[in-house]
């Protein structure tokens, strides 16, 4: 790691310390708050279930309680209407409206409605101070009650008013003056009475103006003395909240337990908390609390204005319920117990705040244990690490103590033997590396010397022309210490011009991309060599001094050599150059080149002296001669001698004018091979006896060939001449033309006795002769061969000794000509 | 299957009775010159046969058979626990629904025991009838009763206690004020009233 740099957040290291801990607090602290929210979730369902359970027998219980709370005050009022003397007083009534048209029942209603109304005292009197009135009264006030059946104080003053109506819904008989007179049209008048069939109708909670209060109402049907019809109601209006709050209110539980009674829907008839009359504050828990059975409900709000999940337990008031609007489609009442949840689920938040407490102190233990657990593990590690640097190092020297007893006790172990392993490895590595090195050292030092006793210049160079050694002889000839700092191009160390420098550079690249240089080099060299020893050779262009390998620094030539090296370990790959300094051998080739020209000159001339002294001696001598001479037929036969030699020298003289003077010429001409051979052949044996000569001829056509006709005869004419010279004018003389490929193959073959083979490599040579003196000017060949060459052909002698010569020409072929 | 062979028998044997008695009642009405029409007493005769033999299908076929095969039960509070109504719930809705019709005849189970105070006599005649319908429920009683000017027959036959379903709920039940009831006991009666005018 680069301490300049801070550590990125990917680079942040957790130590094993703090892994451990956080491992540790983890492991408790996951399955902790597992098991937490597992017992409060299962806690808050039983608490839910238990709670509820008791909220339905609660429910249950008070609605029992209701239902005797009102079915006694209907026991109670259905013994007034079972009352024989009011029951006759409303027979006698029902008898006498029977007996009355419409009008003057409607008459004597009014009648009783204005005087009531107005409080006549008279009207009023009427009513409430019946004898009927009177027996309500008693009732009322227990009078005619046994001690059973009084009606308790409570209901007494909560009763608001109590009257009895005839058939037709008129009052017959209050107790008070707050009555209506005319009932016919109201839902409990019509329900009780039941078209005289008659049935208790119990009227749910509402605002009762003569009352002034919240009131539910007890009507019975009072039937006549046999029970066969109604002839009137008993009607009770009761104070819902002063009746029922005795029963209702002190069924209290903890804090905000209670227990209320509702209606069907959801009016409040008697709560401790809530006024009587208003409904519940949610509507939609409505149906869920007034089934027609008990039970208990988890619902969303609790009806009394809070939004909190609330557990609710119901229970139907059965019986009264009956009754209720007089059928139990129609109304139902119901209980209605409930615990804010606050207070129901406030022991399991107690629990669960003194379990978060502890759960914080196991949390602080944990980190604390695990700290020093963490430490204990971690303690041998680190000193581990530390030994492991150490050793990294190389610089352990005391072994690792590490006393725990267990794996990290191995693994010091394991260290320490590691340790010295690592040592003793390490000792004979050093003492390999250094024997290595030295022998590594001494060759590059005997390479030196070697490279340095080398006497030619040796030159290495990187891919980029940049000098990297030079060995001594180098440095000397090119004055050159190589720095080792500094590298210097290749081309600027050697002092050339520019043309060879380019020249130089572009072999450069051409070895250091792979190629060979030397083929086409050496193959100019070979030929450069050949033509050195033919000092009669005209000089066919002088090849550039740039394509022979071959160099002129200062004062000095050198031969060269590129060759490649490749780089060691895929390092660069280096290309050498090795200079032979050739100054020397050039001027002895020079001198030797010169001697040998010297020499051919002197055995020309003398060849021509030779050749021309024998008939200038025989012309002085018949000259002389013919000076003492008087017989002119002698005269004549010297003069013709003198003419034959003068001829011969002529000849010769042609011969010599014929190497060097017939190169130029006409223009070249397409020639017929055959026309020519036969001509050739013509004027030889002309002059000549042929009978001891066979000529045999194979020809494969006309073959055609690009030349000089005079030229190719002459060619042809000496190496006839050769061949017919050779067989000593006797013999077979062979004569083939035959094509292959682009060339056209002459051969002449005698039957000769076949030439030397200590002779073979000179017969070429100028002056080279086998024959005696004055037979050949020992030319023939060479002059033969330079014209055949010329036409861009060659000749080639095959001869052993004893079976004949033949000589076979080569020459290139052209089309077909048409014969001339 | 026996208590109700039992029941079967008691009805049968009911209506025979009844069926005799009744029988000279309705000969000497036939005999009797200017009088067309039938006699009250017949006319309850038919009412009662009517009654009792729906409530006897009721109880037999359906009540007791349902509970035997423990499809459901027979109970007071059948409105809330989905039950089938009790046979002498089914007979008094039968009346209710009678009497609201408007017909005029009305019929009623009364007892001397009542579980509640409505189903108490409610005339003498009822209350005396009861009586003698314990010591001997062969007859019927029958009387002409009177309601201000109104008159009306009425007649009262015996209420046997034909199902387990009777006696186990008057048994049990806490307003109940006689806990001693068994299979066939009278337990009170049937009041079928006809007005007569």
């Amino acid at each position: 790691m680069n301490p300049a740099h801070p550590p990125s957040r990917a680079e942040t290291k957790w130590g094993l310390q703090r892994k451990l801990i956080l491992s540790m607090l983890l492991v408790g602290v996951v399955p902790l708050i597992v098991g937490f929210a597992l017992a409060f979730w299962q806690g808050s369902r039983e608490i839910q279930t238990v709670n509820g359970e008791n909220f339905k027998t609660l429910a249950e219980e008070t609605a029992r309680k209701v239902d005797l709370l009102v079915s006694d005050e209907v026991a109670r009022t259905s013994r007034i209407a079972a009352d024989p003397s009011i029951i006759h007083e409303l027979e006698q009534r029902r008898d006498a409206l029977l007996g009355m048209t419409e009008d003057e029942r409607r008459r004597s209603v009014d009648e009783l409605k204005g005087g009531w109304e107005a409080k006549d005292p008279t009207a009023v009197q009427a009513i409430t101070g019946s004898r009927t009135a009177g027996l309500l009264q008693e009732y009322f006030s227990g009078a005619h009650s046994e001690a059973d059946q009084l009606i308790p104080q409570v209901v007494r003053s909560a009763t608001k008013m109590l009257y009895i109506t005839d058939i037709e819904g008129t009052l017959v008989a209050a107790l008070t003056a707050t009555p209506p007179v005319a009932n016919k049209d109201t839902a409990w008048w019509k329900g009780s009475f039941h078209h005289g069939v008659g049935q208790l109708f119990i009227e749910d909670v509402h605002f009762d103006e003569r009352a002034q209060t919240y009131v539910v109402s007890i009507s019975l049907p009072i039937m006549d003395r046999i029970r066969y019809g109604a002839v009137g109601v008993i009607h009770r209006v009761i104070d819902a909240k002063e009746f029922f709050t005795p029963s209702i209110a002190p069924i209290r539980f903890g804090k905000t337990g209670h227990v209320m009674l509702i209606d069907h829907r959801g009016i409040v008839i008697s709560c401790p908390i809530l006024p009587t009359g208003v409904p519940l504050s949610n509507v939609q828990l409505v149906p869920l609390v007034t089934p027609l059975h008990a039970g208990w409900v988890s619902a969303p709000s609790d009806g009394h204005g809070g939004q909190s999940t609330s557990i609710i337990g119901f229970a139907p008031v059965t019986e009264t319920s009956r009754a209720t609007n007089g059928d139990l489609s129609k109304g139902s009442w119901h209980t209605f117990v409930w615990q804010a949840s606050d207070e129901l689920f406030a022991p399991i938040r107690h629990l669960l705040t003194w379990m978060a407490v502890f759960s914080l102190v196991s949390v602080g233990l944990m980190a604390s244990l695990g700290y020093l657990a963490a430490n204990r593990i971690v303690m041998p590690v680190r000193r581990l690490q530390t030994a492991a640097q150490l050793i990294g190092r190389g610089q352990l020297l005391e072994p690792i103590d590490i006393r725990s007893g267990d794996e990290i006790q191995d693994l010091a172990d394991e260290f320490n033997r590691m340790n010295r392993q690592l040592e003793a490895a390490f000792a004979g590595l050093t003492d390999q590396v250094a024997i290595k090195t030295q022998q590594v050292k001494s060759l590059l030092h005997s390479t030196d010397q070697i490279l340095d006793a080398v006497p030619t210049p040796i030159i290495m160079v990187n891919q980029n022309e940049q000098v990297q050694y030079i060995n001594r002889v180098g440095r000397e000839s090119f004055q050159t210490i190589l720095d080792s700092t500094q590298s210097i191009p290749l081309f600027d160390m050697l002092p050339l011009d520019a043309a060879v420098r380019e020249h130089l550079r572009k072999e450069f690249r051409r070895v250091r991309n792979g190629e060979n240089v030397e083929i086409a080099s050496g193959a100019e060299d070979a030929f450069v060599v050949n033509r050195a020893h033919d000092p009669l050779a005209p000089a066919m262009g002088t090849a550039e001094p740039s394509n022979r390998q071959e160099i002129q620094i200062a004062e000095r030539r050198y031969h060269y050599q590129w060759f490649h090296m490749a780089g060691e370990n895929q390092g660069e790959d280096r290309i050498g150059l090795v200079f032979r300094d050739t100054t020397d051998d050039s001027r002895l080739q020079d001198q030797l080149i010169q001697a040998e020209k010297s020499g051919s000159l002197g055995t020309l001339t003398a060849g021509i002296g030779h050749e021309l002294n024998n008939p200038l001696f025989g012309i002085l001598g018949l000259g002389e001669a013919i000076e003492d001479e008087a017989n002119l037929n002698r005269i004549r036969s010297y003069a013709r001698d003198i003419v034959q030699h003068g001829r011969r020298m002529a000849a010769i003289i042609r011969d010599f004018t014929g190497v060097t003077s017939r190169e130029t010429s006409d223009q070249r001409q397409p020639v017929h091979l055959e026309l020519e051979l036969d001509q050739a052949i013509a004027t030889l044996t002309g002059s000549m006896d042929p009978s001891g000569l066979a000529i045999q001829r194979t020809y494969a056509g006309d073959t055609c060939v690009l030349a000089l006709p005079d030229q190719l005869r002459q060619a042809f004419t000496n190496l006839l001449m050769n061949a017919i010279q050779a067989m000593k004018g006797r013999g077979t003389l062979h004569l083939s033309t035959s094509l292959a490929d682009t060339s056209a193959i002459t051969t002449i073959a005698d039957s000769g006795p076949g030439i030397p083979k200590q002779h073979l490599s000179k017969i070429f040579d100028p002056f080279f002769t086998t024959k005696g003196q004055g037979e050949g000017s020992g030319l023939g060949l060479t002059v033969a061969r330079r014209i055949i060459k010329k036409f861009g052909g060659d000749i080639r002698i095959e001869s052993q000794e004893g079976s004949g010569t033949s000589c076979i020409v080569t020459l290139p072929v052209i089309p077909l000509l048409p014969p001339p | 299957m026996h208590r109700g062979n039992v029941s079967l028998y008691a009805v049968a044997l009911t209506v025979l009775i009844s069926g005799l008695w009744w029988g000279p009642y309705a000969l000497s009405a036939k005999e009797r010159p200017g009088s067309p029409g039938i006699p009250p007493e017949k006319v309850a005769a038919y009412i009662y046969a009517v009654i009792k033999a729906d409530r006897t299908v009721y109880t037999m076929e359906i009540v007791n058979r349902l509970q035997e095969k423990g499809v459901t039960t027979a109970s007071e509070h059948w409105e809330q626990e989905n039950t089938l109504m009790l046979p002498a719930q089914f007979l008094q809705q039968g009346g209710k629904l009678a009497a609201e019709s408007g017909s005029g005849v009305r019929y009623r189970l009364i007892g001397l025991w009542p579980i509640y105070r409505r189903n108490a006599p409610a005339s003498d005649l009822e209350r005396n009838a009861l009586e003698s319908l314990r010591k001997n429920p062969d007859w019927p009683i029958t009387g002409i009763v009177t309601s201000g000017s109104k008159q009306y027959f009425q007649a009262i036959y015996p209420d046997f206690a034909v199902s387990p379903a009777c006696i186990n709920c008057h048994n049990s039940h806490r307003l109940s004020p006689k806990r001693d009831f068994k299979l066939n006991d009278v337990m009170g009666g049937i009041a079928i009233t006809i007005p007569l005018e």
